[in-house]
């Protein structure tokens, strides 16, 4: 097992610029379940430097950034994340290979 | 750095004597916190005036007398009295004082240097950034005494050639950043001090490897990602974040800046030919343990020093040789394996490398004697015998594949430990050869890369079809490389129980382990290499 958490971060940036800025972000650290919310399936350090990216560039009087943990990653996912209608693309893989 | 000698003496050694350095998720919160008090300025400045009290941030400060700089978090000064004070991440400790000894110490350093520079200070100010609280510390003279005296070890500690021993069973380990790196329990053990083992970083990496090998393929940076696109479509994409290195078969693009983002990441990025022969690398900046490189070359000159780590090397592979025989080949006469024993034995006894030669080679002809019986009969191919360049036949082909991507990373390792892997213990520095991974490798060998070949053929993974054979030599089909490479992966991320530590990792920490035994063997620092066997 390694030491990965599944958080999910969901986010509402109230300016084009700001959140152009927090989505390349997002990019760098997870992949996109929804416009705006992120899978993000990090170690605490990766966490640590996920915030202090994000908190580079929002707004704090303006905007704001919601982070669930959800438990140990790739375990009981099933449990914790339910979709209705279209499924996102599930791209775990532990290599690449093309 | 007293804050760290008075914490862990070893600790402080690895990080400023050999370099190394590694982020926990404490080093980056404390970086963060540090971020609002720090910014450039090197000598008092007015930055506030609250009364008569002038606040002045980063403040670098140096005695020649005391042999020490420091850098002040924030220095109050009101007329003649100055008083440094200190920010740290966490909560205020629920002790005597209010705070912990190692912070204490370094505080008192700031003090005694801000006396030698004419102030009068009697004491300094810790801030718990997490608390909100503000910790006054008297410089009395008893911690006066214990920094004066922590500054003068410290000294006697950077001179030493061999950083001092790891703490014993010591809680403060599980905090610590460079315990991966240090191995604190690992080096006790191989010692003889200490029991248990603890295991004190994850059992394996949590980044995925990506490996290109089809043509026409082109890897890019975009918006902290990297991506792979192959005629105008994009085939795969993975958060810059979760990589952990990138090989590249044949003749891909990479743009520059894909490669720069991860060089500056310490993301290795290896070169291979079509067939899998190991090309080079692109990595970053160098690891900066020159004094293992230092060790390593000392003891690669030295015949006796060289064989006394080849021979447990070779002793390693020729067990786990036997090992995979007896598991696999249901028919190996008893002698077969008795001899193989003997040989392993007769390692230990060799006194030069040129024995080992013979040895290492009577136990191979063995070996592959036998590895067509590890084949099932469903498996539509022969061995015969091993041979390369080109490869006979479909198993040869797989097997020089395999030991490529073996190569590959044990190199990865070796670098990553500081050492260099063109120099050896065993095989002979010639022909651009990589003869420290080639060296390292040996006790992999069967378990990693001969295991997966056989598992491959026997499961009816590979098949003919994987696989171009004309009359001159055997070759990989793409489809057959993929096939092979992800057999590879699920081998090596496969978590095994460490037969002399206990603990559960996977097989390229293992390797990352091993990589970093041998270099505590090279410094002296234990008293042999101990090749990993498989039960």
């Amino acid at each position: 097992m390694g030491g990965l958490t599944f958080y999910l971060v969901s986010y509402d940036i109230k300016d084009e610029k700001r959140l152009r800025n927090v989505h390349r972000i997002m990019r760098e650290f997870g992949v996109r379940l929804h416009y705006s919310v992120f899978r993000c399936d990090l170690t605490k350090q990766g966490k640590m430097i996920l915030i202090s990216k994000l908190e580079e560039v929002i707004n704090h009087d303006a905007d704001r950034i919601m982070i669930v943990d959800l438990g140990p990653s790739r375990q009981y996912d099933e449990m914790k994340i339910e979709f209705i209608g279209q499924k996102p693309e599930e791209n775990y893989v532990n290599s690449i290979i093309v | 750095m007293v804050n760290e000698y008075v914490y862990c003496p070893r600790l402080c050694y690895i990080e400023w004597v050999q370099g190394e350095f590694k982020d926990s998720a404490d080093t980056v919160e404390g970086r963060l916190g540090h971020k609002r008090v720090d910014r450039p300025g090197t000598s008092v400045q007015e930055d506030a005036m609250d009364g008569t009290v002038i606040h002045s941030r980063s403040v670098t400060i140096g005695s020649t007398n005391l042999g020490a700089i420091a850098k002040i978090d924030l220095l109050e000064i009101e007329g003649e009295v100055a008083t440094p004070v200190d920010y740290k991440k966490g909560k205020m400790p629920d002790n005597e004082f209010n705070a912990y000894l190692p912070e204490m110490v370094q505080l008192c350093v700031q003090g005694l240097l801000l006396i030698e520079n004419g102030f009068k200070t009697t004491g300094g100010v810790i801030y718990y950034i997490a608390s909100k609280k503000r910790v006054t510390i008297s410089f009395t003279k008893e911690l006066i005494d214990k920094t004066k005296e922590a500054l003068a070890s410290m000294k006697n500690m950077i001179d030493e050639d061999r950083p001092p021993p790891p703490l014993v069973d010591s809680p403060r380990c599980y905090g610590c950043s460079l315990a991966s790196i240090c191995l604190p329990d690992e080096t006790n053990a191989m010692k003889g001090v200490g029991e248990e083992i603890r295991r004190l970083y994850p059992s394996r990496d949590d980044q995925t490897p990506i490996y290109v090998i089809g043509e026409g393929h082109s890897i890019r940076k975009s918006e902290g990602r990297i991506e792979i696109w192959k005629e105008g479509e994009m085939v795969a994409d993975r958060p810059l974040n979760d990589i952990s290195q990138l090989s590249v078969y044949g003749s891909a693009n990479i743009t520059i800046p894909a490669m720069v983002e991860l060089m500056g990441r310490g993301v290795p990025i290896g070169f291979f030919s079509h067939s899998g022969w190991f090309n080079g690398y692109a990595i970053g900046t160098f690891n900066k343990n020159i004094g293992l490189r230092m060790a390593q070359f000392k003891t690669g000159f030295d015949g006796t020093l060289s064989n006394n780590i080849a021979k447990m090397m070779i002793y390693g592979k020729i067990k786990n040789c036997r090992t995979l025989l007896r598991r696999n080949d249901k028919e190996c006469p008893s002698e077969s394996l008795e001899t193989l024993d003997l040989l392993a034995e007769r390692c230990l006894e060799s006194k030069d490398n040129n024995s080992l030669l013979g040895i290492e080679g009577a136990a191979a002809q063995i070996y592959f004697s036998r590895f067509n019986n590890m084949l099932k009969s469903n498996c539509p191919f022969d061995f015969n015998e091993r041979n390369k360049r080109p490869a006979g036949d479909p198993v040869n082909a797989a097997l020089s594949y395999s030991y490529g991507m073996l190569v590959k990373d044990v190199f990865n390792c070796l670098l990553l430990v500081g050492f260099d892997p063109y120099f050896g213990v065993y095989h002979r520095p010639k022909h651009g050869k990589p003869a420290l991974a080639l060296d390292l490798m040996e006790e992999f060998r069967p378990i990693i890369a001969d295991s997966i070949v056989m598992t491959a053929f026997n499961n009816g993974e590979l098949k003919e079809s994987d696989f171009i054979i004309t009359k001159i030599g055997t070759s990989f089909s793409q489809n057959g490389k993929k096939k092979l490479i992800a057999a590879y992966e699920r081998r090596i991320n496969t978590e095994v129980t460490h037969p002399v530590f206990g603990y559960t990792v996977s097989y390229r920490r293992i390797i990352e382990v091993q990589a970093r035994l041998l270099g505590r063997a090279m410094t002296r620092e234990i008293d042999s290499y101990q090749p990993f066997l498989t039960r």
